[in-house]
Protein backbone atom coordinates (compact mmCIF):
# COMPACT_ATOMS: atom_id res chain seq x y z
CA UNK A 1 0.00 0.00 0.00
CA UNK A 2 1.75 3.45 -1.22
CA UNK A 3 2.51 5.88 1.84
CA UNK A 4 0.21 9.13 1.98
CA UNK A 5 3.40 10.30 0.66
CA UNK A 6 3.64 8.40 -2.74
CA UNK A 7 -0.28 9.26 -2.62
CA UNK A 8 0.25 13.01 -2.84
CA UNK A 9 3.08 12.61 -5.53
CA UNK A 10 1.16 10.36 -7.08
CA UNK A 11 -2.01 12.90 -7.48
CA UNK A 12 0.45 15.27 -8.43
CA UNK A 13 1.81 13.29 -10.86
CA UNK A 14 -1.57 12.55 -12.09
CA UNK A 15 -3.07 16.40 -12.63
CA UNK A 16 0.45 17.43 -14.14
CA UNK A 17 2.54 14.83 -15.88
CA UNK A 18 0.06 12.20 -16.53
CA UNK A 19 -2.90 13.86 -17.79
CA UNK A 20 -0.95 15.77 -20.34
CA UNK A 21 1.29 13.07 -21.48
CA UNK A 22 -2.11 10.42 -21.90
CA UNK A 23 -3.58 13.54 -24.55
CA UNK A 24 -0.52 13.47 -26.30
CA UNK A 25 -0.16 9.85 -26.61
CA UNK A 26 -3.63 9.52 -28.03
CA UNK A 27 -3.45 12.92 -30.10
CA UNK A 28 -0.21 10.97 -31.79
CA UNK A 29 -1.69 7.95 -32.50
CA UNK A 30 -5.34 9.34 -33.97
CA UNK A 31 -3.88 12.41 -35.80
CA UNK A 32 0.23 12.08 -36.78
CA UNK A 33 -0.35 7.94 -37.49
CA UNK A 34 -3.84 8.22 -38.66
CA UNK A 35 -5.16 5.27 -35.96
CA UNK A 36 -8.99 5.39 -35.53
CA UNK A 37 -9.61 6.20 -31.94
CA UNK A 38 -9.87 2.83 -29.57
CA UNK A 39 -13.10 1.42 -30.01
CA UNK A 40 -15.45 1.72 -27.66
CA UNK A 41 -15.19 -2.74 -26.80
CA UNK A 42 -11.34 -1.86 -26.27
CA UNK A 43 -12.30 1.43 -24.36
CA UNK A 44 -14.68 -0.82 -22.03
CA UNK A 45 -12.16 -3.98 -21.47
CA UNK A 46 -9.06 -1.58 -21.00
CA UNK A 47 -11.09 0.33 -18.11
CA UNK A 48 -12.69 -2.25 -16.81
CA UNK A 49 -9.03 -4.03 -16.35
CA UNK A 50 -7.36 -1.03 -14.84
CA UNK A 51 -9.78 -0.50 -12.19
CA UNK A 52 -10.13 -4.16 -10.76
CA UNK A 53 -6.43 -5.55 -11.50
CA UNK A 54 -3.05 -5.46 -10.48
CA UNK A 55 -0.27 -4.22 -12.90
CA UNK A 56 1.04 -7.67 -13.70
CA UNK A 57 -3.00 -8.73 -14.92
CA UNK A 58 -2.88 -5.26 -16.54
CA UNK A 59 0.60 -5.60 -18.18
CA UNK A 60 -0.57 -9.57 -19.62
CA UNK A 61 -3.80 -7.64 -20.77
CA UNK A 62 -1.90 -5.10 -22.72
CA UNK A 63 0.93 -7.39 -24.36
CA UNK A 64 -2.31 -10.15 -25.24
CA UNK A 65 -3.98 -7.77 -26.86
CA UNK A 66 -0.44 -6.32 -28.89
CA UNK A 67 0.49 -10.25 -29.69
CA UNK A 68 -2.76 -10.83 -30.24
CA UNK A 69 -3.64 -11.39 -34.64
CA UNK A 70 -5.47 -8.58 -35.27
CA UNK A 71 -7.30 -8.52 -39.22
CA UNK A 72 -5.94 -5.51 -41.33
CA UNK A 73 -9.08 -3.71 -40.71
CA UNK A 74 -8.27 -3.98 -37.13
CA UNK A 75 -4.34 -2.86 -37.04
CA UNK A 76 -4.79 0.14 -35.04
CA UNK A 77 -5.81 -1.52 -32.10
CA UNK A 78 -2.17 -3.47 -32.51
CA UNK A 79 -0.62 -0.09 -32.99
CA UNK A 80 -2.40 1.22 -29.84
CA UNK A 81 -1.32 -1.56 -27.62
CA UNK A 82 2.58 -1.83 -28.75
CA UNK A 83 2.94 1.84 -27.98
CA UNK A 84 0.97 1.51 -24.59
CA UNK A 85 3.27 -1.24 -23.75
CA UNK A 86 6.33 0.50 -24.76
CA UNK A 87 5.31 3.86 -22.45
CA UNK A 88 4.65 1.70 -19.53
CA UNK A 89 7.71 -0.65 -19.80
CA UNK A 90 9.50 3.07 -19.46
CA UNK A 91 7.04 4.34 -16.44
CA UNK A 92 8.06 0.89 -14.28
CA UNK A 93 11.91 0.40 -15.49
CA UNK A 94 12.93 3.97 -15.03
CA UNK A 95 10.86 6.35 -14.63
CA UNK A 96 9.11 5.66 -11.52
CA UNK A 97 12.86 5.80 -9.71
CA UNK A 98 14.37 8.09 -11.52
CA UNK A 99 12.17 11.07 -12.49
CA UNK A 100 8.98 10.48 -10.61
CA UNK A 101 10.93 9.41 -7.22
CA UNK A 102 8.19 6.92 -5.94
CA UNK A 103 11.10 4.11 -5.42
CA UNK A 104 14.10 4.20 -3.30
CA UNK A 105 17.50 2.79 -4.85
CA UNK A 106 17.41 -0.34 -7.05
CA UNK A 107 15.87 -3.17 -5.10
CA UNK A 108 14.68 -6.62 -6.37
CA UNK A 109 13.53 -7.91 -3.08
CA UNK A 110 9.99 -9.28 -3.06
CA UNK A 111 8.40 -6.06 -1.08
CA UNK A 112 10.17 -3.81 -3.81
CA UNK A 113 8.57 -5.71 -6.39
CA UNK A 114 5.19 -5.64 -5.03
CA UNK A 115 5.38 -1.65 -4.02
CA UNK A 116 6.41 -1.65 -7.73
CA UNK A 117 3.54 -3.55 -8.77
CA UNK A 118 0.71 -1.65 -6.70
CA UNK A 119 2.56 2.35 -7.70
CA UNK A 120 2.12 0.97 -11.54
CA UNK A 121 -1.11 0.44 -10.79
CA UNK A 122 -2.08 3.32 -9.78
CA UNK A 123 -0.52 5.66 -12.53
CA UNK A 124 -1.49 2.89 -15.57
CA UNK A 125 -5.08 3.55 -14.10
CA UNK A 126 -5.07 7.23 -13.98
CA UNK A 127 -2.89 7.46 -17.44
CA UNK A 128 -5.81 4.93 -19.19
CA UNK A 129 -8.53 6.98 -17.50
CA UNK A 130 -7.14 10.27 -18.86
CA UNK A 131 -6.13 8.73 -21.93
CA UNK A 132 -9.58 7.38 -22.95
CA UNK A 133 -11.44 10.34 -21.85
CA UNK A 134 -9.94 12.45 -24.78
CA UNK A 135 -10.29 9.21 -26.97
CA UNK A 136 -13.64 9.69 -26.59
CA UNK A 137 -13.62 13.56 -27.85
CA UNK A 138 -11.28 12.30 -30.84
CA UNK A 139 -13.95 9.71 -31.76
CA UNK A 140 -17.06 12.22 -31.62
CA UNK A 141 -14.48 14.68 -33.94
CA UNK A 142 -14.01 11.19 -36.15
CA UNK A 143 -17.92 10.84 -36.29
CA UNK A 144 -18.59 14.50 -37.02
CA UNK A 145 -15.99 14.48 -39.82
CA UNK A 146 -17.16 11.42 -41.11
CA UNK A 147 -20.91 12.66 -41.46
CA UNK A 148 -19.80 15.93 -42.85
CA UNK A 149 -18.20 13.85 -45.65
CA UNK A 150 -20.95 11.82 -46.23
CA UNK A 151 -23.74 14.98 -46.86
CA UNK B 1 -1.39 35.56 8.68
CA UNK B 2 -1.14 31.54 8.29
CA UNK B 3 -0.54 30.11 4.79
CA UNK B 4 -4.22 28.67 4.68
CA UNK B 5 -6.15 31.54 5.68
CA UNK B 6 -4.39 33.21 2.77
CA UNK B 7 -5.06 30.90 0.51
CA UNK B 8 -8.63 30.92 1.39
CA UNK B 9 -8.59 35.30 0.99
CA UNK B 10 -6.77 34.93 -2.07
CA UNK B 11 -10.02 32.62 -3.84
CA UNK B 12 -12.32 34.05 -2.77
CA UNK B 13 -10.64 37.21 -4.14
CA UNK B 14 -10.51 35.68 -7.41
CA UNK B 15 -13.83 34.01 -7.07
CA UNK B 16 -14.82 37.86 -7.15
CA UNK B 17 -13.27 38.33 -10.44
CA UNK B 18 -14.36 35.59 -12.44
CA UNK B 19 -18.03 35.44 -11.15
CA UNK B 20 -19.18 37.42 -14.52
CA UNK B 21 -17.69 34.56 -16.53
CA UNK B 22 -19.36 31.78 -14.13
CA UNK B 23 -22.44 33.44 -15.19
CA UNK B 24 -21.63 33.30 -18.73
CA UNK B 25 -21.27 29.53 -18.76
CA UNK B 26 -24.19 29.06 -16.35
CA UNK B 27 -26.43 30.50 -18.94
CA UNK B 28 -24.77 28.38 -21.62
CA UNK B 29 -25.40 25.45 -19.49
CA UNK B 30 -28.83 26.24 -19.25
CA UNK B 31 -29.33 26.90 -22.92
CA UNK B 32 -27.58 23.31 -23.79
CA UNK B 33 -29.09 21.24 -21.18
CA UNK B 34 -32.32 22.40 -20.05
CA UNK B 35 -33.92 21.54 -16.81
CA UNK B 36 -34.11 18.06 -17.46
CA UNK B 37 -30.57 17.30 -17.70
CA UNK B 38 -30.07 18.56 -13.98
CA UNK B 39 -28.63 15.68 -12.95
CA UNK B 40 -25.21 16.47 -15.27
CA UNK B 41 -24.13 19.68 -13.00
CA UNK B 42 -25.02 17.83 -10.15
CA UNK B 43 -22.51 14.68 -11.29
CA UNK B 44 -20.06 17.69 -11.95
CA UNK B 45 -20.67 19.43 -9.03
CA UNK B 46 -20.22 15.97 -7.04
CA UNK B 47 -16.98 15.49 -8.61
CA UNK B 48 -15.75 18.60 -8.28
CA UNK B 49 -16.34 18.79 -4.58
CA UNK B 50 -15.46 14.89 -3.69
CA UNK B 51 -11.91 14.74 -6.01
CA UNK B 52 -8.50 15.46 -5.22
CA UNK B 53 -7.18 15.88 -8.58
CA UNK B 54 -8.55 18.42 -10.83
CA UNK B 55 -8.05 15.90 -13.76
CA UNK B 56 -10.61 14.26 -12.76
CA UNK B 57 -13.09 17.02 -13.08
CA UNK B 58 -11.84 17.46 -16.64
CA UNK B 59 -12.22 13.84 -17.57
CA UNK B 60 -15.43 14.13 -16.45
CA UNK B 61 -16.01 16.59 -18.59
CA UNK B 62 -14.92 15.52 -21.64
CA UNK B 63 -16.85 12.33 -20.95
CA UNK B 64 -19.92 13.82 -20.87
CA UNK B 65 -19.18 15.69 -23.74
CA UNK B 66 -18.05 13.07 -26.22
CA UNK B 67 -21.07 10.84 -25.15
CA UNK B 68 -24.31 13.74 -24.98
CA UNK B 69 -24.92 15.95 -27.34
CA UNK B 70 -26.17 18.61 -25.34
CA UNK B 71 -22.68 19.27 -23.87
CA UNK B 72 -21.56 20.01 -27.27
CA UNK B 73 -24.31 23.02 -27.74
CA UNK B 74 -23.04 25.90 -28.87
CA UNK B 75 -24.73 29.05 -27.21
CA UNK B 76 -25.58 31.43 -29.94
CA UNK B 77 -24.33 34.33 -30.26
CA UNK B 78 -27.14 36.82 -29.67
CA UNK B 79 -27.62 35.19 -26.72
CA UNK B 80 -24.01 35.48 -25.22
CA UNK B 81 -22.89 38.72 -23.59
CA UNK B 82 -19.17 37.48 -22.81
CA UNK B 83 -17.25 38.94 -20.24
CA UNK B 84 -14.64 40.63 -20.12
CA UNK B 85 -12.07 38.37 -18.87
CA UNK B 86 -12.88 35.80 -21.60
CA UNK B 87 -12.94 38.18 -24.42
CA UNK B 88 -9.46 39.30 -23.53
CA UNK B 89 -8.65 35.89 -23.71
CA UNK B 90 -9.94 35.04 -27.32
CA UNK B 91 -8.16 34.77 -30.23
CA UNK B 92 -10.85 33.64 -33.51
CA UNK B 93 -10.11 30.66 -32.80
CA UNK B 94 -10.76 30.35 -28.91
CA UNK B 95 -14.10 32.39 -29.63
CA UNK B 96 -16.00 30.55 -26.73
CA UNK B 97 -19.01 31.10 -29.01
CA UNK B 98 -17.53 28.96 -31.36
CA UNK B 99 -17.25 26.65 -29.08
CA UNK B 100 -19.72 23.80 -27.03
CA UNK B 101 -20.89 23.90 -23.67
CA UNK B 102 -18.18 20.89 -22.82
CA UNK B 103 -15.38 22.80 -24.60
CA UNK B 104 -15.73 25.97 -23.95
CA UNK B 105 -16.24 25.06 -20.01
CA UNK B 106 -12.87 23.07 -20.32
CA UNK B 107 -10.63 25.29 -22.51
CA UNK B 108 -11.93 27.84 -19.08
CA UNK B 109 -10.35 25.22 -16.52
CA UNK B 110 -7.46 24.58 -18.48
CA UNK B 111 -6.34 27.99 -19.42
CA UNK B 112 -8.14 31.12 -17.26
CA UNK B 113 -7.83 29.02 -14.14
CA UNK B 114 -4.53 28.13 -14.59
CA UNK B 115 -3.29 31.49 -15.29
CA UNK B 116 -5.15 32.41 -11.72
CA UNK B 117 -4.06 29.59 -9.60
CA UNK B 118 -0.10 31.10 -11.58
CA UNK B 119 -0.86 34.41 -10.11
CA UNK B 120 -2.06 33.55 -6.73
CA UNK B 121 0.97 31.33 -6.33
CA UNK B 122 3.71 33.78 -7.59
CA UNK B 123 6.27 35.35 -5.32
CA UNK B 124 4.70 38.13 -5.28
CA UNK B 125 1.44 36.73 -3.46
CA UNK B 126 1.26 33.49 -1.65
CA UNK B 127 4.84 32.31 -3.11
CA UNK B 128 3.91 28.77 -3.54
CA UNK B 129 7.04 27.07 -5.67
CA UNK B 130 6.74 24.55 -7.66
CA UNK B 131 9.82 23.34 -7.44
CA UNK B 132 8.45 21.05 -4.63
CA UNK B 133 6.61 18.30 -3.55
CA UNK B 134 4.98 20.36 -0.60
CA UNK B 135 4.44 23.37 -3.10
CA UNK B 136 2.89 21.54 -6.06
CA UNK B 137 0.79 19.95 -3.47
CA UNK B 138 -0.26 23.41 -2.34
CA UNK B 139 -0.95 24.66 -6.44
CA UNK B 140 -3.17 21.28 -6.98
CA UNK B 141 -5.63 22.43 -4.29
CA UNK B 142 -5.33 26.19 -5.00
CA UNK B 143 -6.71 25.27 -8.19
CA UNK B 144 -8.89 22.67 -7.28
CA UNK B 145 -10.76 25.61 -4.52
CA UNK B 146 -10.65 28.15 -7.71
CA UNK B 147 -12.45 25.09 -9.55
CA UNK B 148 -15.10 24.10 -7.21
CA UNK B 149 -15.99 28.13 -6.29
CA UNK B 150 -16.21 28.64 -9.98
CA UNK B 151 -18.31 25.13 -10.41
CA UNK B 152 -20.38 26.97 -7.24
CA UNK B 153 -21.17 29.64 -8.76
CA UNK B 154 -21.95 28.47 -12.14
CA UNK B 155 -24.37 25.67 -11.22
CA UNK B 156 -26.18 28.50 -9.25
CA UNK B 157 -26.51 30.67 -11.76
CA UNK B 158 -27.67 27.12 -14.10
CA UNK B 159 -30.43 26.52 -11.46
CA UNK B 160 -31.50 30.33 -11.74
CA UNK B 161 -31.51 30.41 -15.55
CA UNK B 162 -33.31 27.12 -15.61
CA UNK B 163 -36.14 28.20 -12.98
CA UNK B 164 -37.47 30.28 -15.53
CA UNK B 165 -37.92 27.24 -17.51
CA UNK B 166 -39.53 25.29 -14.94
CA UNK B 167 -42.11 28.36 -14.62
CA UNK B 168 -42.75 28.71 -17.95
CA UNK B 169 -44.08 24.71 -17.91
CA UNK B 170 -45.84 25.01 -14.65
CA UNK B 171 -47.98 28.34 -16.17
Amino acid sequence: MPSPEQMQILWNLSDTVLYAEAVVFIRHLVYDEECMPLPASQVTGLLNISNASSYAELDRFIRHQRDRNWPESRKDVKTFYTELDKLFATMKNKRLRDEFHLVQAKQNSKETIQEIDELMALLAHDFIQHLIAENGLLAVEKATERAKRGR
Amino acid sequence: MKKEMQIILEVSDQAENFYEDAVQLGDHAAYALKARHRSQMTGLENIAESTLKSSDVLDYIKRQTARFPYWRQNFPKDLSNQSFNERSKQSEESDPSNKGFGERLKLYLEKNLVDKRNAICSEKRLNISDKTDEGRQSRRRVYLLLIRQFLRQMVAQYEYRVSFEDRKKGA
